[in-house]
């Protein structure tokens, strides 16, 4: 469940090349070689999907070829890239496939809220590729590496699931500590019985002895 | 046709036939005669009203059976339609067609049996002999086991209908990440709600995706366009890329996502009533305990008070074993006195 890069584009309704405003990649868990090769891949595939994906749109665009480089140590590249138009800003995230479709796209409208508030409306006079770094970006990328924390939903289905877990739990031990009751029911009804019938007998020893 | 010849035996019974027919007249005018004078004027209209109402029973009784035979074949037909299942050459339109035409039939064909039950009873009055009420109460019967078997027939055509489209959706979910050819109607349909966001309308949806399966085969030949200039890219012409539109999956995750959420708390909900119960019913159990113990405690203080009492009588036994002893000291004085 790894995500390789976010990324967010302008987007023109026309034809023209998208823009790139902000960027943040994560290569490491690929050869040192082949690291500039991928973040140019990166960036060159996300300007095609930001510009086939029309405004208003989601859209998943899933790789499953062989990538072959010239040094062939990365046979195959399973990517799934999420693209989210909003009125001509694109938000484009490289997932793996095991990344749930949903937490991703949450993820990508959090990035796009978050860009709106922190930058306004000046990425609409950009016309040049950004390449300052956006922070944000960055830490987004460590941080929502576990799904959950994009997605607010799969968090609650979490807690939920544990919950559930722990009351089941609960069940078992009040069930056993019924039965257990039980026993001790049953122990102090005949403990009530015995002493009874030893005060029973007791007086009985007192009348038995006042004839003599 | 009031007796019905069989015709698998080769024997002739066309003498028997004709007796039969001359009873049949004789029994007729019989019936009418024991009418009684009342009818006299109507006997022969009664005869011929019985004729007319059975040949009239006979006419529609026959029109129902035909009425059954039909629809029964356009029921195969359908079953043969529901069958011939494929994803991509889905016959739905025909299907519901004939659906609503089968069910048309069978609703107007149960209201002619109905109708020719109350007929057939109303004629009873009509002073007929029992054979002909119960021969036209036997072709009613039969009428409507058909017409039982034949609609029953039509609910399991329509099950398996419904199994198979449910088939057809899960093949379909299946291939859907990687053929977005497959019946666009639910599609269209949702699309709608997902663009309710955006300034652009759901109109620009369906050519929008439509252009979109288009441009996947356009992206080929573009990468390649573009990988020109960056070398790494002339690899790329063995990448295979899928578009698919998430739009409305989103959406549909989404929705499924906050059910199962709310179906978890409600389950939760009941988890925690289930363990109330069980925590009163165990509080009961646990007075029930305290009272034990309270009956144990006072029973056995009763017991030490009585064997206490025991004691102290015991230790001031000795008043009474004086008083006893005097009383021995007598006797033996008394015996003393006697012996002595």
């Amino acid at each position: 469940m790894k995500i390789t890069s976010l990324l967010i584009l302008k987007c023109h309704p026309e034809g023209s090349d998208p823009i790139i405003l902000a960027n943040a990649s994560d290569v490491s868990h690929f050869g040192y070689f082949q690291r500039s090769s991928i973040r140019e891949f990166i960036v060159f595939v996300s300007r095609t999907v930001a510009k086939r994906t029309p405004p208003g749109q989601r859209q998943s665009v899933q790789h499953e070829g062989g990538l072959h480089f010239v040094v062939d140590f990365i046979s195959s590249l399973e990517y799934m890239v999420h693209s989210y138009n909003r009125n001509g800003l694109c938000a484009i995230g490289f997932m793996d496939g095991h990344y749930p479709v949903r937490s991703a796209f949450s993820l990508l409208n959090q990035m796009l809220d978050e860009y709106q508030k922190s930058f306004g409306e000046s990425w609409r006079t950009a016309q040049a590729d950004s390449t300052q770094n956006w922070p944000y970006l960055d830490e987004a990328l460590t941080k929502f590496q576990d799904p959950a924390e994009a997605d607010k939903l799969l968090k609650i289905q979490r807690e939920l699931d544990e919950t559930k877990i722990i009351l089941h739990k609960t069940i078992d031990s009040v069930l056993a500590r019924g039965e257990k009751l039980d026993s001790l029911v049953e122990k102090s009804s005949d403990l009530s019985a015995a002493s009874q019938m030893f005060y029973n007998q007791a007086k009985r020893n007192n009348q038995c002895c006042s004839i003599l | 046709m009031p007796v019905k010849v069989a015709q698998s035996s080769f024997r002739d019974r066309t003498q028997e036939f004709l007796s039969v027919a001359e009873r049949l007249k004789k029994s007729i005018t019989s019936g009418s005669n024991q009418n009684g004078p009342s009818s006299s004027s109507s006997r022969p209209e009664d005869k011929r009203s019985v004729a007319a109402h059975q040949s009239e029973f006979n006419r529609r009784a026959s029109k129902v059976g035909l009425g059954i035979h039909q629809t029964s074949q356009k029921l195969s037909k359908l079953a043969k339609l529901a069958k011939r299942t494929s994803v991509f050459d889905d016959p739905t339109m025909e299907i519901q067609e004939l659906t609503a035409v089968i069910k048309q039939d069978i609703t107007a064909l149960n209201s002619a049996v109905v109708d020719l039950q109350l007929f057939c009873n109303s004629r009873t009055e009509g002073g007929v002999s029992s054979d002909t009420s119960s021969h036209s109460t036997t072709v009613v019967d039969d009428l409507k086991n058909r017409l039982m078997s034949t609609t029953k027939e039509f609910k399991d055509v329509l099950t398996m209908r419904t199994e198979n489209l449910k088939v057809h959706e899960n093949r379909r979910q299946l291939f859907s990440s990687t053929a977005s050819k497959d019946s666009p109607n639910p599609f269209v349909r949702q699309r709608p709600l997902a663009s309710a966001k955006s300034a652009a309308g759901a109109l620009n949806n369906l050519p929008q995706w439509a252009n979109g399966s288009a441009s996947s085969s356009q992206l080929f030949p573009r990468k390649q366009m573009d990988g020109e200039s960056q070398p790494l890219l002339q690899q790329h012409q063995q990448q295979q890329q899928q578009m698919v539109p998430l739009q409305d999956s989103y959406m549909q995750s989404r929705v499924e996502a906050l059910q199962n959420v709310e179906s978890t708390i409600h389950e939760l909900g009941t988890i925690f009533n289930q363990l109330a119960t069980l925590v009163s019913q165990q509080g009961e159990i646990a007075i029930r305990i305290d009272e034990n113990m309270d009956d144990t405690l006072a029973n056995v203080e009763g017991a030490q008070g009585a064997l206490l009492k025991y004691l102290n009588s015991i230790s001031s036994n000795r008043w009474l074993m004086i008083k006893i002893f005097f009383v021995l000291i007598l006797f033996l004085m008394f015996f003393l006195f006697f012996v002595a």
